[in-house]
C-alpha cells in the first residue's frame, strides 16, 4: 500500500494539480463565505467545467471546493452570524461573540487551525479505515439511524441555549416545519399555498433564521453598543489558547469522521455534537456561548472532519452520503469510474491519487485561509448599522438565485421575523435548525422501521447500535438537567 | 414572561395539533402494508411540544422552579426603552419587507432591493452618513444583479409595471 501511495504522490505532485486544488479552495472559501452560495452550488456550478478534464484533477476539482466552502462558510458565521453553510451554524454560537468582543481574527485563526486539523485527520482516515468502517455503516438500519437522530437532536437541545426544554421547544418547531410538503408516500402536508406542496427549502430557513433577525434587532433595539465598527484587536491564537482546544479539536475530528461515515448524517450535526461534548467535558464550558475559541475549534474540526469521511461510502460503497458527494458520484460516472468495492480493484492508482491529492489540499487550505484572513477580518469593522442591510440584500440576491422563485425569498423574510419572536421568547435558533435538516430522515426511518415491525415500537430499542444511541441520549439529558439545576440553585 | 411564554408555546402546538392538522394533512384512503398515516408523525411532535409549553408554564409558576425555564431573558434584552417604541420600530421594518414583496411585482426586483435596502438603513439609523449610504443603496444591488445575471443566468422578475410602461 505504501509503494502505491509513493506513486500517486509522484503523479499528484504536479503544477498543474497544485493549480487546479488551489483554485478550488480559494473559490470555495469566497463561494461559502457568501450567505446564500452553499458548497453544494459550487459543486454543481464547477461541474461542467469538469468535462474537458483528466478523471483525477476533475474530482480534486470539486472535492477542493467542497473543503473550501466548508471552511468558508465559517467566516460569514464569525464576522455577521450569517452562516454561508448549515454546519457553520454551530461556529455562530462562539465566533460572532469573539468578533464582536474586537477578536474577529482569533476566531477566523482557530477556525481555519481546526477545519485544517479536522480535515487532515479526516483525510487519513479515508485512508486506512474507509473499508472497516464502510461495513460497520452497512449495518445501520432505520432504528439504529432514528436513535442516531434523536441522539443528535437532545445533544444539540441541551447545549445550544441556557435551557433544555427551551431548546427541545425548538427543536419540536424544526421538526414540525420539517413535514411541510410531500411526505414519503406522496401525500402533502400543510399545503396552504401550492408553492407548500414543495416544502421549505434549507437555504432560506438558514439564512432567514441566523441572518435576519440580526438586522431586525438592530433596528428595533438600535443598541449602541452594536452600532459601533468593531476594531480587529486582538487576532492571534495564543500557544495556551491551542494547546487548551486541542483535546476538542481532536476529539472534534473523530467524531466528524465516525458521523461523516454515516450516509446523510452529515457535518451540521456533527459539529453540534461535538460542540456539546466539548461544553460537557472543558473546564471552561460555562464560557461557551459567550466567545471561547475552544467551542469554535469543536465545531469546525467536526464540520471539517466529515469532508473527507464522506467519500468513505462514496467510494467503498458508491453510497453518496449528502447532495456533494451526490454530485461527485456523478463526476466519477462521467469519467468512466464506478464508485463501490470494484473501485479499489479496477482504478487502485486512481484512487490513492485521489488520497494523496486530498492531504496536499488541506495544506492548500491552510495557505488559502492564512491569505485571505486579512481581508475578511476588515469586514467586521463595517458598523452594523450598515453591513446588516448590505447582509440582507446579499441573502436576497443569493437565495432568489436558488430557485428562481419568489417563494424562497418570503420563506427566508418570513424565518427572518420568526427567528426574532424566537430570540425574544429565548428559544435557541440551532436546535430549530438541526430539526429542519434532519427531521424528514428521522421520519422517515421512524415510518420505515415501524413498518418493518408492523407497528411494534419495541424495534427501537432491538439492537445494540439502538441501545447505545438511546442510553448515550439519556446520559445527556440527565447531565444537562444536573447541570441546569446547579445553576438554578446558585 | 415565563407564563406568556409558556401559554404561546402551549396554544402554538395546540393549534397545530386541533386545527391544522385535521385540515391540512388528510388521512389517505388506503395506506399500504403497516406504514404508519402521514399525520402520525406531525401529531406526536406537536403532542410533545403542547407538553414542553405546559411544562414551561408549570415551572414559571413557582418561585423555586422559574430559573430553569430561564424567564429573565427578555428583559434583559429590551433594556429601558419602552415597548410602544419597540413595537413601532418591528412593525415598520415587517411592513418595510411586505412592501418589498409587493414591489417586485409591479417595479422588479432590482428596483424594489434598491428600495428595501434604502429604507432598512434609514430603520438602523445609519442614513445619517446620506452619500455612502446611498451609494451602497444604488450600487450594490446593481452590481449583485449584474454578477447574478451575467455569471449564474438567474432571470430576475421585470416588474408588470414597468413592463406596462414601456422600460
Amino acid at each position: 500500500m505504501l509503494n502505491d501511495l509513493l506513486i500517486a504522490f509522484q503523479a499528484v505532485a504536479t503544477i498543474e494539480n497544485f493549480l487546479i486544488m488551489a483554485a478550488g479552495i480559494w473559490g470555495g472559501v469566497i463561494i461559502g463565505a457568501i450567505p446564500g452560495m452553499t458548497g453544494t452550488m459550487a459543486v454543481t456550478l464547477a461541474l461542467p467545467f469538469t468535462f474537458y478534464m483528466q478523471p483525477i484533477p476533475s474530482i480534486l476539482l470539486l472535492v477542493a471546493l467542497y473543503k473550501g466552502s466548508t471552511y468558508g462558510g465559517s467566516v460569514s458565521a464569525i464576522l455577521i452570524k450569517t452562516p454561508g453553510t448549515a454546519s457553520a451554524a454551530c461556529t455562530t454560537l462562539d465566533g460572532y461573540p469573539l468578533a464582536r468582543q474586537g477578536k474577529a481574527g482569533k476566531a477566523l485563526n482557530m477556525a481555519l487551525y481546526s477545519s485544517c486539523t479536522g480535515d487532515f485527520i479526516s483525510n487519513i482516515s479515508l485512508i486506512f479505515i474507509a473499508a472497516p468502517l464502510a461495513l460497520l455503516a452497512l449495518r445501520i438500519g432505520p432504528p439504529e439511524y432514528f436513535m442516531l437522530m434523536v441522539f443528535a437532536l437532545t445533544t444539540v437541545s441541551g447545549v445550544s441555549g441556557r435551557s433544555l426544554i427551551l431548546g427541545l421547544v425548538s427543536a419540536c418547531l424544526g421538526l414540525l416545519l420539517a413535514t411541510v410538503g410531500e411526505d414519503m408516500y406522496g401525500s402533502f402536508r400543510f399545503d396552504l399555498t401550492m408553492d407548500m406542496r414543495g416544502g421549505l427549502a434549507v437555504a432560506p430557513v438558514l439564512i432567514g433564521l441566523f441572518a435576519i433577525p440580526e438586522l431586525l434587532k438592530i433596528v428595533v433595539f438600535r443598541n449602541t453598543e452594536t452600532q459601533k465598527a468593531m476594531q480587529l484587536g486582538d487576532n492571534r491564537v495564543t500557544r495556551e489558547e491551542f494547546r487548551r482546544s486541542l483535546k476538542s479539536m481532536l476529539k472534534g475530528s473523530m467524531i466528524g469522521v465516525i458521523m461523516g461515515a454515516i450516509p446523510g448524517i452529515g457535518p451540521s450535526a456533527a459539529a453540534f455534537s461535538s460542540y456539546g461534548e466539548a461544553q460537557r467535558s472543558s473546564r471552561n464550558g460555562e464560557n461557551f456561548g459567550k466567545g471561547e475559541v475552544e467551542g469554535i475549534a469543536a465545531s469546525e474540526s467536526a464540520n471539517n472532519g466529515c469532508c473527507g469521511s464522506t467519500m468513505i461510502p462514496l467510494l467503498a460503497l458508491g453510497v453518496p452520503g449528502d447532495v456533494i458527494t451526490g454530485v461527485m458520484l456523478g463526476a466519477f460516472m462521467i469519467h468512466g469510474m464506478t464508485p463501490g468495492p470494484m473501485l479499489f480493484e479496477t482504478n487502485l492508482h486512481e484512487v490513492y491519487m485521489l488520497f494523496i491529492g486530498m492531504l496536499f489540499s488541506s495544506v492548500l487550505l491552510f495557505g488559502a485561509g492564512k491569505a485571505t484572513m486579512r481581508f475578511f477580518s476588515h469586514i467586521s469593522r463595517i458598523p452594523p448599522g450598515l453591513m446588516a442591510p448590505i447582509v440582507l440584500v446579499l441573502c436576497l440576491f443569493g437565495i432568489f438565485s436558488i430557485s428562481n422563485s419568489m417563494y424562497d425569498v418570503i420563506v427566508l423574510l418570513a424565518m427572518g421575523v420568526f427567528g426574532f419572536f424566537m430570540f425574544l421568547f429565548a428559544i435557541p435558533a440551532a436546535p430549530f435548525l438541526i430539526a429542519f435538516i434532519l427531521g424528514p430522515m428521522l421520519e422517515e426511518n421512524l415510518r420505515r422501521a415501524l413498518a418493518i415491525s408492523r407497528g411494534d415500537p419495541s424495534i427501537l430499542v432491538s439492537s445494540p447500535i439502538t441501545w447505545l444511541f438511546a442510553s448515550l441520549a439519556v446520559f445527556v439529558i440527565v447531565i444537562t438537567i444536573r447541570q441546569q439545576l446547579k445553576k438554578a440553585k446558585a | 414572561m415565563g407564563i406568556t411564554r409558556g401559554v404561546i408555546v402551549t396554544m402554538l402546538f395546540g393549534l397545530v395539533l386541533f386545527v391544522l392538522i385535521p385540515i391540512y394533512v388528510p388521512r389517505p384512503n388506503f395506506i399500504p402494508g403497516f406504514a404508519p398515516p402521514p399525520d402520525m408523525w406531525p401529531r406526536a411532535v406537536s403532542i410533545l411540544g403542547m407538553l414542553l409549553g405546559l411544562l414551561l408554564l408549570g415551572l414559571s409558576l413557582s418561585k423555586k422552579t422559574e430559573a430553569i425555564a430561564d424567564p429573565e431573558a427578555a428583559s434583559e434584552i429590551r433594556g429601558d426603552t419602552p415597548l410602544g417604541k419597540l413595537m413601532a420600530r418591528f412593525g415598520l421594518a415587517v411592513l418595510a419587507f411586505t412592501l418589498f414583496v409587493v414591489a417586485v411585482e409591479l417595479l422588479g426586483f432590482l428596483l424594489a432591493c434598491i428600495l428595501l435596502l434604502a429604507a432598512v438603513l434609514v430603520l438602523t439609523g445609519y442614513w445619517h452618513h446620506k452619500w455612502i449610504s446611498l451609494s451602497v443603496a444604488v450600487g450594490l444591488p446593481l452590481l449583485l444583479h449584474l454578477f447574478f445575471s451575467s455569471a449564474l443566468n438567474t432571470r430576475f422578475p421585470a416588474g408588470t409595471l414597468l413592463k406596462a410602461l414601456g422600460f
